[in-house]
């Protein structure tokens, strides 16, 4: 626990440094890079409950959000609907893929060796995708919104305000679920699941309907998350790769089952990179910013870890 | 346990034996068939629709009674993006399918693996895709049997070059002195900037990179920024389709509005017209359905296309497919023959009237003996549509200018 | 017995790899796209027996080729003095980068795996001068000079060494060590193997081998680009082949390598569009159906079959 603070408080530290250093040189990097931050941690917060609590690292996990987002852009291309309206039957459906898909699926890979749930969700990213390449083909589309442009001027400084959204919806799912894990009796058997699946059945609860509901919750978020991502970015059936990856990165930097350290974490790479980039040229190193922060962190709590230890 | 391995090597040899005698075994195909083998990513638009037009040229040569009294046939292969399965792909075409003409392409990093292997068999080759110099560099000089229908990046950078200072010329109002180029920085992206740099080295030029949205970005705001300090005449990106409007959005966002709004993406995402935000932008390709009203052959094609495929082609590949074909098969015409060396003369003759417009024929580029186009257009998108407005004997509309600023839309 | 099971295999493997020599250069092209992701499933395979998982394969598959292109371009090294540049030298980058590394465990060795790969990607990328950027590099010449059978040749070979190594590591005392730090990491330490040496040296060799199928990639092909060789099917196929074939075996990387390699070849002529949809179906369906993989489920029904002709139950 100490050592959770130990990380927590360089976290905070380092934001805050990262903060006063922008603030000074380049206000404007700092809120985009705070905005990036909120895209990343509300795709990263439904893999780390499903990495916590069902213990499986979801490769379709970004492909399942492609899929709400093809979801809601045909929902809003046949009835008309706003995308952020289209959002409430997409996580409503996106809540029973997701338990369709554990129940007849996943389910079953339970029991096996850990990286058979791997492989088999690397399979269904690869089914998701290219069934999606088939039925709309791989040219991108998107639903254009007029609040997406609002900006905003502060002395001197424009900026998008719509974008902000995304920082509000990873706090939304952060409470959301942190009340949720805390309060309620669902939440609880679930974090008793999480920690314990053989206990946990010992004490009356039933695992795989823990599980199912976890994820398909999860599915859920992913169904809220790819109405929004239509709004601001275009979709194309590989569009979710790439998040599958972010994400994995921010959850394993956050430590498994630690949902709070996923924003900060987020933060953290958010602004860094914008800092990064908002120095000409410096785009192409943005990414080894991102992925040597990654290794960073995740050496620097595994030697706090055995230094506690001793 | 030893009989678990026994059991694993017989299965081996169950699954392994009967495709390998397949794959060894040659198709007897009716020896007065002319076949064309093509390779294309067929997952991607580009290759989709690259040889569903190809076909559509084989379907019209069948239904005119064929190429030389005998029937044409495609065989199409999927390079599924990938330099070895692309060459696999080649060897098949050469050895099990046995074709006469090698065509197809897109994407130099599945050509690079390609090459080799053409070499290695020499046969005519009508190649669409590909933009690379280090793919031309590859191929080397004095191979006789490549011909290249799509430009290289150098000859789309040299060909901006004289649209637009034609374009200022024709046009007092137009001013391009100022430049900001935004490019992925993947090989395309930072090729294109490369040769916008030294080509247009007289003028002020600066550029910068971002993370296209194809790759997992998507996020423009600091380009955006710098390109609005340096308040460029043109500002071009160089991107993806899936950059497209993500980018204008930004653009709007942060007030950007540039003099000439320039998109150089390979193709554009579906319903682009449509946005309010694409009006005005200027585009550069090779072919639009607007090119129907100045060209009677891109009008055919895409009639044919539409009736085939009931959609109208997304991607100038499309053509390029159908020009690849119906290329070979006027040389093939000319030539009387399927024999290589008098299909070569007869290419190096050709002056063949394609649906992109212009009527191609064979030049040396900086190493290769045979490129086919060098020039792209200029277009701009008005009331929905990709409008031609240069090279200025296709311009199918006069350019507007300057961008309508943000406010006023 | 067990003399005669040994040459009976010995010969349906050296049959199956001579095969393609017979074939053509179209089933010799296929065969060695095959026995390169065999070589990296297996190495991937040999360390995730000691219980660390890597996603790094493609880093060093990409590192491998450029080390290779590179001393080619610069240096003037003969391609096969290159393919054992690039094993020495990502061999040693992996035992540098592993002394760091493999203090993780679990999915923070993975994790960092991957994100190496990425780093790796990214400083070729943009060391533009020497690494030729995101357009690549091309070689002045193919290996053998692009003829199809030694090529082949050099990958059986290549991949029959890799085989070999595999099979000598299951029996040699480092397998004893490296599944005992699987099983159990305390009770592993308690034998008084050094786990950390161990895993190094493992991580390290499997390492060079992916390092040495990135470097004979690039020379069959006669180039590299950032975007191809660090591609992260290069990770995740060799994973999927292993679990089809059946993981922590040597037979089950070779399995699954050939039976999806060449599955994926014949599924894309009978369904150009869409075939990877199968391909993916394929997958899903063999894990839900097969747990153990391939070589798993033929182990059991062979189990059972003797246990039945013997009267006892032995799994």
């Amino acid at each position: 626990m100490r050592q959770n603070k130990a990380v927590i408080g360089s976290a905070v530290g380092f934001i805050g440094v990262m903060i006063i250093i922008l603030l000074i040189a380049k206000p404007s990097a700092l809120i985009f890079g705070i905005q990036r931050a909120g895209l990343y941690a509300a795709i990263a917060l439904p893999m780390a409950l499903v990495l916590g609590i069902v213990h499986i690292v979801n490769l379709a996990h970004g492909e399942m959000m492609m899929i709400a987002a093809y979801l809601t852009y045909s929902i809003c291309v046949a009835f008309g609907l706003d995308p952020l309206v289209a959002m409430v039957p997409t996580a409503v459906i996106m809540f029973f893929v997701g338990m369709l898909l554990f129940r007849f699926t996943i389910r079953y890979a339970l029991k096996a060796p850990e990286l058979n749930q791997l492989i088999l969700t690397f399979g269904l990213a690869m089914v998701l995708s290219q069934g999606i390449n088939l039925l709309a083909t791989s040219q991108p589309r998107k639903l254009s919104v007029d609040y997406v442009t609002s900006s905003a001027t502060i002395g001197n400084v424009s900026f998008g305000t719509y974008d902000f959204i995304f920082l509000a919806v990873a706090v939304i799912f952060l409470t959301g679920l942190m009340l949720f894990l805390k309060k309620t009796r669902l939440g609880k058997a679930a974090m008793a699941v999480g920690q314990n699946p053989v206990g946990a059945q010992f004490v009356g609860i039933n695992v795989i309907s823990t599980y199912t509901i976890i994820f398909a919750i999860a599915s859920a978020m992913l169904g809220i998350m790819g109405a929004f991502f239509i709004t601001k970015m275009s979709i194309f059936p590989t569009v979710g790769g790439a998040y599958t990856m972010k994400s994995f990165c921010l959850v394993a930097m956050a430590g498994i089952g630690n949902l709070p350290m996923v924003l900060l974490s987020s933060l953290v790479l958010g602004i860094s990179e914008s800092a990064v980039q908002s120095i000409p040229g410096g785009t192409g190193w943005s990414p080894l910013v991102f992925f040597g922060l990654i290794i960073a962190v995740i050496l620097f709590r595994s030697y706090a870890k055995t230094a506690g230890v001793k | 346990m030893k009989g678990r391995l026994l059991f694993a090597c017989a299965l081996l040899l169950i699954i392994a034996a009967p495709a390998l005698i397949m794959a060894s075994g040659a198709a007897d195909s009716e020896a007065d068939t002319i076949k064309f083998g093509g390779v294309w990513p067929l997952g991607d638009i580009t290759g989709e629709q690259g040889s569903k037009a190809a076909q559509l040229a084989i379907d019209e040569i069948n239904a005119n009674g064929g190429l030389l009294g005998r029937t044409v046939e495609l065989v199409i292969i999927d390079s599924e993006f990938s330099p070895e399965k692309g060459a696999s792909a080649i060897e098949r075409l050469a050895n099990i399918d046995k074709v006469d003409f090698f065509v197809g392409g897109m994407a130099s990093g599945v050509h690079l693996g390609q090459i080799p292997i053409m070499k290695k068999y020499q046969k005519v080759t009508m190649w669409t895709g590909a933009a690379s110099h280090l793919a031309e560099a590859a191929v080397g000089p004095d191979q006789d049997w490549y011909f290249h229908l799509h430009p290289w990046d150098y000859n789309q950078g040299a060909s901006y070059v004289t649209g637009w200072n034609a374009i200022a010329e024709k046009y007092d109002e137009i001013s391009i002195d100022r430049w900001f180029l935004a490019y992925e920085e993947g090989p395309f992206g930072s090729s294109s900037f490369e040769a916008t740099k030294m080509l247009f080295s007289d003028l002020e030029v600066d550029g910068e990179a971002f993370q296209t949205a194809a790759a997992g970005g998507g996020d423009y705001s600091a380009v955006i920024e710098r390109a609005k300090k340096y308040n460029p005449d043109v500002f071009i990106w160089a991107g993806y389709d899936a950059d497209a409007l993500p980018l204008m959005e930004q653009s709007k966002t942060l007030n950007f509005s540039p003099a000439l709004y320039v998109g150089a993406p390979p193709g554009w995402p579906a319903d682009f017209g449509n946005s309010p935000l694409a009006e005005n932008v200027t585009l550069y390709g090779m072919w639009a359905p607007a090119i129907n009203a100045v060209s009677d052959v891109s009008k055919r094609f895409s009639d044919g296309y539409v009736a085939k495929y009931g959609a109208l082609p997304a991607t100038y590949f499309a053509p390029l497919g159908y020009t690849a074909i119906m290329i070979l098969a006027e040389a093939v015409e000319a030539a009387g023959t399927v024999e290589k060396d008098a299909v070569i003369a007869a290419l190096e003759a050709i002056k063949y009237e394609s649906p992109l417009g212009e009527i191609i024929s064979f030049e040396p580029s900086n190493v290769i003996s045979h490129q086919g186009i060098k020039n792209q257009k200029i277009l701009q998108w008005q009331n929905g549509r990709q409008e031609v407005i240069w090279p200025f004997e296709f311009a199918t509309a006069e350019p507007v200018y300057p961008f309508t600023p943000w406010g006023e839309r | 017995m067990k003399k005669t099971l040994n040459r009976t295999f010995l010969i349906i493997g050296v049959l199956l790899l001579a095969a393609p020599l017979f074939m053509g250069p179209y089933a010799q092209s296929v065969a060695r796209s095959v026995l390169m992701y065999l070589m990296l499933a297996i190495s991937w395979n040999m360390l995730v027996s000691s219980g660390q998982l890597s996603f790094g394969i493609a880093g060093f598959f990409g590192l491998g080729g450029y080390a290779s292109t590179l001393a080619i371009v610069y240096l003037g090294m003969p391609p096969i003095l290159s393919l054992v540049f690039a094993f020495i030298l990502v061999g040693a980058a992996a035992w540098l980068l592993g002394l760091v590394a493999l203090r993780l465990r679990g999915m923070y060795f993975a994790i960092s795996t991957l994100a190496l790969a990425e780093i790796f990607r990214v400083i070729i990328h943009n060391w533009h001068g020497f690494t030729g950027g995101p357009n690549g590099k091309l070689l002045p010449k193919l290996i053998f000079d692009g003829a199809s059978v030694p090529t082949y040749l050099l990958m059986a070979v290549l991949a029959a060494g890799t085989i070999a190594f595999s099979m000598w590591f299951r029996r040699s005392k480092f397998h004893f060590a490296v599944t005992s730090i699987r099983d159990n990491e305390i009770a592993a330490m308690s034998t008084g193997i050094n786990i950390y040496k161990t895993l190094l040296m493992v991580f390290a060799v499997t390492s060079a081998v992916q390092g040495l199928v990135g470097a004979s990639f690039a020379n069959m092909y006669g180039f590299v680009t950032p975007e191809s060789s660090f591609n992260m099917n290069y990770t995740l196929l060799p994973l999927a082949m292993t679990l089809l074939g059946g993981l922590y075996t040597t037979w089950g990387p070779v399995l699954g390598a050939v039976l999806l390699g060449i599955v994926g070849e014949y599924l894309k002529l009978y369904i150009p569009y869409g075939h990877l949809i199968v391909y993916g179906i394929i997958i899903v369906l063999v894990i839900l159906f097969m747990p153990n993989g391939i070589v798993g489920l033929s182990g059991k029904l062979l189990n059972g079959f003797e246990a039945r002709k013997k009267g006892e139950v032995q799994l």
